[in-house]
């Protein structure tokens, strides 16, 4: 079938560039919203979840579309990896088989204020989308895209050397989130003279009252 | 750490000799080259020299926060208590002792300027923009280090009694402080916007899990939580502003947006402000300037007590260090543009703060929207945008740290184990049962309050001159006002600590308007208006009451944070009356208005 | 000209040919997720159009020793299972930065290994304070050093007992429901036996 497009096609190498690139466009945004609309509509927390995990799919995709090598990997390893791992640990912690019952006040402005502001911001994005001079700024400082060298190369270039002092330094970032994870699961183990604490603490500030 | 090897295997290549008017990048890609491995074609090899040097106290930082870590891992637990404590002053006093040998290296480097317009820039630029231009290297950056390293250093002292009293782990608090420290100081080296959201990241991300450290308190939580919402939020504008000024100006170094800007004018420089005015906003939250202060109180009220102390201290002065670079560097021919802005927030952050403070009933909601005001006079010194006007908001900056740090330690000092007294009634009396400390608090509200023979005076006064040499009259007038209203809430303090018995009963200010007072506060938090639930604290007649109840809470001052009350007022005092460190901070300013 | 449909294949044999088109990169990929999407699918549906399916309520039932559960199963687990997903959130950030030093690592030589190394020496470091905090310390929380101590409440009788009958088994009856026995402790919250 590939072969018979691309007979089709043949007269003109920028025609099926175009083509697929459309396609992989098309493929991805199907994806996202598919994924969108699972996240929101699905009951299961679970599920929910791992429809998230097209969206992100679907916006690697796009990035692919985009030439950003780089950006659909990280999109994949961190976002589709790792990041939807912690949805899903955060839901385990949480329950799987509890229904955050929404509060009657909650679903009566909730949805129409929901309805308008994505209406506003799709209107929004379409004004702007309209708007010229977008950047008025000099050339960026990595090169041009259609220059020397793959998107990754660049980055890497990029990172390693001139952006090696913010590189080391995510590892500080690292060490930080990890000291964090720790200190904030640490068990509690509250000793006698803690609760004595505590329950001075609750005699001396009256609970409820408007400062 | 920074590629320790790098330096002993990789060529360190020195580009002083360079002479082209653009900034030099090492190793760039050039639009003409076929391959990239033709761009070096010297060494056939990618590197950069990296002067260890110009971030020797972040090294010290950093590599004593992982020393601190290794060390947990390999102790057996809870071994030996005060150990921690001890390392990591041992960290911050090796950290200060680096940043006063590179004050001096620095001054080296001025002594040796070429003669030229041409060839100073070129040769600072070599000299002075390091690591892949990531890190200036001047004394601006240096005396925002020292800053963060005092700070350190006072901060661990007043811990260390702290944990111990509250019967919490020790480690990660010293490994978070250091951390933070780090991003302080990485924010204030910054020459990027790039380096400067890591480092706001690296100490905003540690000082929210400190603010959420005490985890039996749930305040400590709901403060840690609301910090953690309401500063990711704005990081994320931060870094929004980030992309639309990268995207007017082609650049995220300072240095380069600022030729940028100053070569073309822009036709369309809508992309530009916008930008321009997220990113005040994203650091107008970390400064907790008026209107993005709605998180300070709970914040502060939640967070143990002497991390707060070190929040108002480093956070504030890491964020006002990276407002002076984005605005008086970057976009400093932008001016017309951010000082009104800069006025208003200035004006509002001035007034609001001291009028808010005056309805607090809790010691350290007081304090935070006194910090609030103070922040104001920083902003008027920004707002000056002359290097009067810088030299005045750094010196501000740096003895406020001891102040305020000084002030939060005795409050964990008077509110007893499980932060059980908060309110302005733990005061009461304090001359008689500890007329020293009483005395050291006293010097702090005066200074904080801007009496003579304090640095809290000379702090306002330069601001306030500055102010006036750029001919900002109505600012000057309103910034005396607001602190002649802030006089109020301290001396009010300062009476609750010395008044008798009876007079506290009957005269105190605080105990009279109690009930009415009180109320008004509660209509005009801002914490409601923001759509927080406020921590439920005293209300009207709660209040009378404990104000009435004697402090049953145990006092005892222990060495350590003996000592750092003691640096603090010794420096509060001593600074106050005669100061070279506002010479300091004049020296501290020769790289801005670089053109 | 001629050669067109084979592009994608050169590409792999290749590594990136001179003049595909860029999308058509992927297009190995691409294929690979469809194989991977056919073999699974597949295996799932040949298994359930092949397989005799004759369920019981003991075959329905999970399997938990040999004994027929008595609680739901957990639906919850303790929270320093999270320090688990950060050692995995640390090292997967790490490894995005390989990716790029990967493909510049020629150029970059030494200095970019060292780089690198000093990156990987924070990123142990961190690692090895989460070790020695009990990250890797899986199941209950239990003291070193201290001997098992007999459950009394666990015994043959006690044992036996929870078993069904058969008939209830025939009768296609599953495990307990969770709503008819209150939720076990967390297991980490809970302290050790005592004797």
């Amino acid at each position: 079938m590939y072969a018979g497009f691309l007979a089709s096609a043949a007269s003109s190498g920028t025609d099926l560039a175009n083509a697929s690139a459309w396609a992989v466009f098309l493929v991805g945004a199907a994806m996202i919203l598919t994924g969108a609309f699972g996240v929101i509509l699905l009951r299961n927390p679970v599920h929910c979840a791992l429809m998230l995990v097209i969206t992100l799919f679907g916006i690697a995709l796009e990035f692919i579309d985009q030439s950003a090598d780089f950006l659909a990997a990280v999109q994949i390893i961190v976002y589709a990896g790792a990041i939807v791992i912690l949805f899903l640990f955060v839901i385990m912690f949480l329950g799987v088989d509890r229904r955050e019952a929404a509060g009657p006040e909650a679903t009566k402005f909730q949805k129409p204020i929901a309805l308008i502001l994505g209406a506003v911001s799709l209107v929004e994005i379409l004004i702007l989308s309209q708007v010229d001079h977008w950047v008025s700024g000099a050339p960026s400082v990595a090169g041009r895209l259609d220059g020397p060298g793959e998107n990754v190369q660049k980055l890497g270039q990029s990172i390693y050397t001139r952006y090696l002092l913010p590189f080391e330094m995510t590892a500080a970032l690292l060490v930080i989130a990890v000291v964090a994870a720790v200190v904030l699961s640490r068990r509690q183990q509250p000793g006698a003279s803690e609760l004595r604490a505590a329950d001075k603490e609750k005699l001396v500030v009256g609970p409820g009252g408007a400062e | 750490m920074i590629g320790l090897l790098a330096d002993v295997v990789g060529r360190v290549s020195d580009q002083a000799t360079t002479s082209t008017t653009t900034i030099p990048v090492p190793c760039s890609i050039s639009s003409g080259g076929a391959k990239i491995t033709s761009v070096c074609s010297d060494t056939n090899s990618l590197h950069i020299s990296v002067a260890y040097r110009s971030i020797l106290p972040v090294l010290v930082l950093v590599i004593g926060a992982l020393a601190l870590l290794a060390i947990s891992a390999v102790l057996p637990k809870r071994s030996r208590p005060g150990l921690y404590a001890l390392l990591t002053v041992a960290i911050g006093g090796l950290a200060l002792i680096a940043s006063v040998w590179q004050w001096s290296d620095i001054g080296n480097i001025n002594a040796h300027v070429p003669a030229g317009a041409q060839a100073a820039l070129n040769y600072r630029l070599a000299h002075q923009l390091t690591i892949g231009q990531q890190v200036f290297y001047d004394r601006f950056s240096v005396l925002f280090m020292a800053l963060v390293s005092v700070a350190t250093i006072l901060g661990a002292m007043t811990t260390d009694s702290y944990l111990r009293r509250e019967g919490l782990d020790g480690v990660e608090a010293y490994v978070l402080m250091l951390m933070a420290g780090t991003g302080a100081m990485l924010m204030a080296a910054s020459a990027g916007l790039i380096m400067l959201f890591l480092g706001l990241e690296i100490m905003s991300i540690s000082l929210y899990v400190m603010a959420a450290y005490h985890r039996r308190r749930t305040q400590s939580g709901e403060a840690g939580l609301k910090y953690f919402v309401l500063g990711a939020f704005s990081s994320a504008i931060f870094l929004y502003g980030v992309a639309l000024v990268y995207g007017a100006t082609g650049s995220t170094q300072f240095l380069e947006m600022a030729n940028f800007l100053g070569a073309n004018s822009l036709s369309h420089n809508g992309i530009l402000l916008a930008g321009m005015a997220l990113l005040i906003v994203g650091l107008g939250f970390k400064v907790a300037a008026v209107p993005f202060h709605f998180w300070t109180p709970d914040v502060y009220q939640g967070s143990p007590t002497p991390f707060a102390g070190y929040m108002a201290a480093v956070a504030k002065a890491a964020g006002f260090a990276g407002l002076l670079r984005v605005l008086d560097m970057g976009l400093s021919t932008q001016q017309a543009n951010w000082r009104p802005a800069i006025w208003l927030m200035a004006v509002l952050t001035l007034l609001v703060g001291s009028v808010m403070a005056i309805a607090q009933r809790d010691l350290k909601r007081m304090l935070a929207y006194s910090s609030i005001s103070q922040a104001g006079y920083v902003l008027v010194g920004l707002q000056a945008a002359s290097s009067t006007g810088t030299a005045g908001a750094l010196f501000y900056l740096f003895t406020y740290t001891f102040i305020i740090m000084g002030t939060f330690a005795i409050i964990s000092i008077i509110q007893g184990r499980g932060e059980a007294r908060n309110d302005l009634g733990a005061v009461r009396g304090l001359a008689k049962r500890r007329p020293l400390l009483a005395a050291v608090l006293l010097v702090f509200l005066l200074a904080q309050a801007g009496v003579p023979f304090t640095t809290g005076f000379l702090a306002k006064f330069y601001v306030i001159q500055a102010a006036v040499q750029s001919g900002q009259y109505v600012l000057a007038i309103i910034a005396m006002l607001s602190a002649a209203i802030a006089a109020f809430f301290y001396l009010r303090v300062a009476l609750l600590m010395y008044g008798t018995e009876g007079e506290a009963v009957a005269g105190a200010p605080g105990v009279s308007g109690g009930a009415g007072v009180s109320g008004g506060a509660g209509a005009g938090d801002g914490s409601i208006l923001a759509g927080l639930q406020p921590i439920p604290s005293l209300d009207g007649a709660t209040a009378t009451a404990t104000l009435l109840d004697p402090p049953a809470v145990d006092e005892k001052v222990r060495l350590p944070v003996a000592v750092a009350l003691g640096i603090c007022a010794a420096f509060t005092i001593a600074a106050g009356l005669s100061s070279p460190m506002i010479d300091f901070a004049r020296h501290a300013t020769t790289l801005f208005n670089l053109k | 000209m001629d050669d067109a449909p084979f592009r994608p294949w050169l590409a792999v044999a290749v590594g990136g040919g001179s003049n595909i088109t860029y999308v058509e990169q992927y297009l190995p990929i691409l294929l690979l997720m469809v194989v991977v999407g056919a073999f699974a699918g597949g295996s799932v549906a040949g298994s359930r159009l092949l397989g005799p399916k004759r369920p019981t309520g003991a075959k329905e039932g999970p399997y938990e020793s040999g004994i027929a559960p008595r609680y739901g199963p957990a639906a919850r687990f303790p929270v320093r299972f999270y320090l688990v997903a950060m050692i995995f959130i640390i090292f997967d950030i790490e490894v995005v930065f390989l990716y790029p030093w990967a493909v510049m690592y020629r150029q970059l030589g030494v200095f970019g290994l060292s780089e690198m190394a000093a990156f990987a020496v924070v990123v142990f470091i961190a690692f090895a304070y989460m070790v020695s905090n009990g990250a890797l310390d899986w199941g209950p929380h239990q003291k070193r050093g201290v001997p098992a101590t007999d459950q009394l409440t666990r015994s043959t009788t006690s044992t036996v007992r929870r078993v069904p009958r058969p008939h209830e088994l025939l009768l296609g009856v599953g495990p307990i429901s969770m709503e008819d026995y209150p939720e076990p402790e967390e297991p980490a919250a809970q302290p050790a036996p005592s004797p």
